[in-house]
């Protein structure tokens, strides 16, 4: 029996859902090991059993808090999919604000209207067995998670920087280019996928465990990053990252 | 890119059927294995294997059986990661691929005629095990044999049968702590050093072999060498992160050595003064 | 055997054609405005005769970036050992590089050996081009004394004005010489020069660092464990790239891959960093090597210290390729001098 897969979307952008439907033939492949039931951007018809829930997208309001729990409740699998849902991503952003302020920043006078709380990644609502990470997520990736999803093992996001991938497909650094990036306190698993294409690393995985965040600040600032920058930088997809890791250290 | 398949390498697996297995508790359990072409494994107590779990990865595993039983060999597996949990899944009659048997093999004659002190924490009985085997079955050969064992719980203790079966009937001392008793239990509470003081030993003639979590080296050592024991006859089996087992990738080096191929059994003199060992 | 020839100028081309004709051919191209890389070449002008040590080292032909060890079948329960190889000439490899290659393979012959190295090294032959001047200000291949070429090459180039002067390492390369009839014989006025170059190397490259080439060990025995290590990891972020650029780093990780019907699959070597936070940690969460500083520690141990008692070679060519890549801007040359100022020797 091919076990059922559904989608479901939270706060995102749902860029990420576009890229499976992006995979192409690896597809096909995809979809002969496993049934997908609920998928909204490549499926109009909806399922209801499912074993597998693929969740897009960070819980930003109470509405989302219970929705997600019911899917928790009801999937023997839960994989946190794209930088949203595994660290909260872009959203969380706005956690680096008093709340009344951004409310009113976003919904002018209309603020009391909406139930907003502060970004959380899945994981801080309910427990996730597999990330994806990325904004948007690596189709390799996905792969390998699907792998490891079917072997019944956990995957492991390698230990490592951007950068040891980066050196291993023997890019030129941006450093060398004048350009900054984020790769060395990047978490790696995405094959360097940006600067392979002549772009910078956004640090879109996140942090790479035990970032060396106060020394990644001075670099940045040698190569001539002005400090609020690099502070904006840092959080663009780290905040939810650095509420854990400060709880980390004061445990 | 030219691809050519070869008959042996260091990485190739030899297939071992699985013979017996059962739960010691939650999250351990024991393996009995024979390679499938029915050869033998030569190894000496100390040594590990390499277990492989195609699809999914490879672990070191210590080999908690003694050589001098034929046509088999032990594995006692907690599940502690993705490969393990793996492991896990298998049941009698499975195949599973081998590599080695790894590591060093330590002269034997070196503790043949002396008093032994085996010092397990924890999972460390594992391979003491194959160490306590072997002396058992070569009892008349070796001098006094105690036995000090340091678990969380009385109910993390392995092998409770073989146990008592040491102490009645092959003349063996055990002593046995825990940090945590439960109302049930009788023995000790404390750490394992705490038992180290109160044995009595002849030091000139006496070895000791340890095996534990990294804590407890520092600790064991300092008790063991405060009784006199020498440093060349204190015996410490040391865990790193391996892959390869063959001393290349460089993951499991402790200073100088590669704990893969030059341990992980190691005498104390020749890595007190090692930056990294303990 | 001939060991001296002479190659004009204008038939390197030629030769190159040669090479082309007889194996694949790689050699360095310009990547960026300071980054080079070797890379397959079919389009010859696009060969940069000199040029600044290449990103990555020719190491990535003798032991890939990834590499396949075992492929199996999960049903059959069929497991084989594969080898990767493939017939390839490396044009114009840096003496300090040359190094390089010799330090990996005393690693990878020493028992056991290591046959997808050894089978693969075999197939690659290896042209030298020496470097008459310093490439930059972060080579360190003076001390290190890899600036004079020895050994560890088929066939060397060293070059003048109008002509390269061929050395040949070995018969392969003899062999090569001879069919491609390209060369002469060298004569009594092309030593000289020869000779002439090499004392004015002597010169142009002294000691970067202010220590005796053999006093490099017993500085590293000294300050290991020591507080001479102060300050200068403290703007490292462990991102791995020293480890990774470097000809004489050859740690790896090994890894499964499964196809999407979890039948057939591999095992794969990757290049590893011993920078990389899980690279000494155990399942259970004790990192061997938790702190970062004792990280780069280690790694200045196996260039300087552990590889001199174990093959009686340093590890380090002097490439200057970790100083060059790190974006701390941690450079082996200053860590080198600062250590020799706060150790006394
Ligand atoms: C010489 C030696 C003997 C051992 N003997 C036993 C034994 O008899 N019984 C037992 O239960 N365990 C033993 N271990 C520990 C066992 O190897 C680890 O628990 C196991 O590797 C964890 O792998 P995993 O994939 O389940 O965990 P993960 O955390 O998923 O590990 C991923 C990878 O990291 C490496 N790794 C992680 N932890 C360790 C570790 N502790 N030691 C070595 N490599 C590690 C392995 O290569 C593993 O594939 C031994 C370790 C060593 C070094
Ligand atoms: S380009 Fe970015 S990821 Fe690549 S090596 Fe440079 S800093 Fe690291
Ligand atoms: S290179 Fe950086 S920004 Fe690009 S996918 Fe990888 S982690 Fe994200
Ligand atoms: S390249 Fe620099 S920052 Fe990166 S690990 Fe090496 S020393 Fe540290
Ligand atoms: S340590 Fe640095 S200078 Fe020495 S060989 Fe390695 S990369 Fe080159
Ligand atoms: S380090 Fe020395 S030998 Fe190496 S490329 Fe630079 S000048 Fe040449
Ligand atoms: S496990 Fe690879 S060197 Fe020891």
């Amino acid at each position: 029996m091919k076990p059922k897969v559904a989608f479901f979307d939270f706060a995102c952008c749902e860029g990420c859902q576009l890229q499976v439907a992006n995979f192409g033939e690896e597809l096909l492949d995809i979809l002969e090991v496993v049934d997908v039931v609920n998928f909204r951007e490549v499926m109009s018809e909806n399922g209801e059993d499912y074993d597998i829930a693929i969740i897009e997208g960070s819980i930003t309001n109470q509405h989302a808090v219970e929705r997600i729990k019911k899917i928790r409740e009801k999937a023997k699998i839960v994989i946190a999919y794209g930088a949203c849902a595994c660290t909260g991503g872009i959203n969380a952003m706005k956690n680096n604000f008093e709340m009344p302020e951004i409310m009113h920043y976003v919904y002018k006078d209309d603020a009391k209207y909406f139930d907003t709380i502060p970004t959380k990644a899945v994981d801080q609502v309910v427990k996730v067995d597999y990330y994806v990470h990325g904004c948007p997520v690596y189709p390799k990736e996905f792969v390998d998670v699907l792998k490891c999803v079917l072997q019944g093992v956990e995957y492991k996001v390698p230990e490592k920087s951007v950068c040891t991938e980066c050196k291993l497909n023997e890019n030129e650094c941006m450093f060398d280019k004048g350009l900054t990036c984020m790769g060395p306190i990047t978490k790696a698993g995405c094959n360097s996928w940006c600067i392979n294409n002549g772009n910078i690393c956004f640090g879109c995985r996140g942090f790479v465990e035990n970032p060396a965040k106060n020394a990644a600040i001075e670099v940045l600032k040698d190569h001539g990053l002005n400090p609020e920058l690099i502070i904006k930088k840092i959080n663009m997809y780290n905040t939810v990252l650095d509420e854990k890791l400060k709880k980390k250290g004061e445990e | 890119m030219n691809k050519k398949t070869i008959k042996h390498s260091s990485y190739t697996l030899k297939p071992a059927h699985i013979i017996e297995t059962k739960y010691l508790t939650d999250d351990i359990k024991y393996f009995k294995l024979r390679f499938t072409d029915g050869t033998d494994l030569d190894y000496t107590p100390g040594q590990f294997v390499m277990v492989s779990m195609c699809g999914v990865g490879e672990v070191p595993i210590s080999i908690s059986s003694t050589p001098t039983r034929k046509g088999f060999f032990e594995l006692v597996i907690r599940k502690a990661g993705k490969v393990t949990s793996d492991i896990h899944s298998l049941k009698t009659g499975d195949k599973i691929g081998i590599r080695g048997p790894m590591g060093r093999k330590i002269p034997l004659s070196t503790i043949e005629g002396k008093d032994l002190i085996f010092v397990a924490g924890g999972l460390g009985i594992v391979p003491l095990r194959s160490f306590i085997d072997f002396v058992l079955d070569n009892r008349r050969d070796f001098g006094k044999v105690e036995i000090l064992l340091g678990c969380k719980t009385p109910e993390e203790i392995l092998f409770k049968d073989e146990i008592k079966d040491w102490e009645e009937t092959l003349n063996v001392e055990f002593n046995c702590t825990v940090d945590k008793a439960d109302p049930k239990w009788k023995g000790n509470v404390g750490l394992i050093t705490s038992l180290i003081p109160s044995i009595f030993v002849y030091p000139e003639r006496t070895y000791a072999i340890v095996c534990g979590p990294p804590i407890m080296y520092k600790f064991v050592i300092k008790a063991l060498l405060e009784k006199g024991i020498k440093e060349d006859h204190i015996i410490l089996s040391l865990e790193r992160h391996m892959k390869c087992g063959v001393g290349k990738c460089g993951h499991c080096q402790i200073g100088n050595y590669y704990c893969c191929q030059d341990g992980p059994v190691f005498f104390y003199h020749e890595i007190k003064n090692n930056w990294e060992a303990l | 055997m001939q060991r001296y020839y002479v190659l004009n100028k204008n038939k390197l081309i030629n030769f190159l054609s040669f090479i082309q004709s007889r194996s694949k051919l790689a050699a360095p191209v310009k990547k960026g405005e300071k980054s080079y890389a070797f890379e397959y070449i079919t389009d010859l002008e696009k060969i940069a005769l000199h040029y600044l040590p290449t990103i990555l080292p020719v190491k990535k032909y003798f032991l890939p970036q990834r590499e396949t060890l075992i492929e199996f079948n999960k049903k059959t329960r069929k497991t084989t050992h594969v080898i990767e190889f493939e017939e390839l000439t490396l044009f114009g490899v840096h003496t300090c590089d040359l190094v390089g290659m010799q330090c990996l393979n005393a690693v990878m012959v020493e028992d056991p050996k290591d046959i997808n190295y050894l089978e693969r090294k075999n197939k690659l032959t290896v042209i030298a081009f020496e470097c008459n001047s310093y490439c930059d200000e972060h080579a360190t291949c003076g001390i290190m004394r890899t600036f004079i070429p020895s050994s560890g090459y088929d066939i060397l180039f060293t070059e003048f004005d109008t002509y390269f002067l061929i050395h040949i390492g070995t018969t392969k390369g003899s062999e090569i010489v001879n069919e491609s009839r390209l060369f002469d014989v060298a004569q009594k006025e092309h030593f000289d020069e020869l000779n002439k170059l090499r004392k004015r190397k002597e010169e142009i490259f002294k000691p970067e660092i202010n220590a005796s080439y053999d006093e490099l060990k017993k500085l590293m025995e000294r300050a290991c464990c020591t507080g001479a290590w102060e300050g200068i990891f403290d703007k490292c972020l462990s991102c791995g790239t020293c480890t990774n650029v470097c000809p004489t780093c050859y740690c790896f990780d090994i890894n499964d891959d499964i196809d999407l019907n979890l039948l057939n699959g591999c095992r794969m070597r990757t290049w590893d960093s011993c920078q990389n936070e899980g690279f000494a940690k155990v399942a259970g969460g004790e990192n061997f090597r938790e702190e970062r500083k004792n990280r780069q520690v280690h790694r200045y141990m196996r260039k300087f210290k552990y590889p001199v008692d174990k093959y009686n070679m340093y590890f380090c060519t002097g490439c200057g390729r970790c100083s060059r890549a790190c974006v701390a801007k941690i450079s082996l040359k200053e860590t080198m001098n600062l250590l020799s100022e706060r150790i006394k020797l």
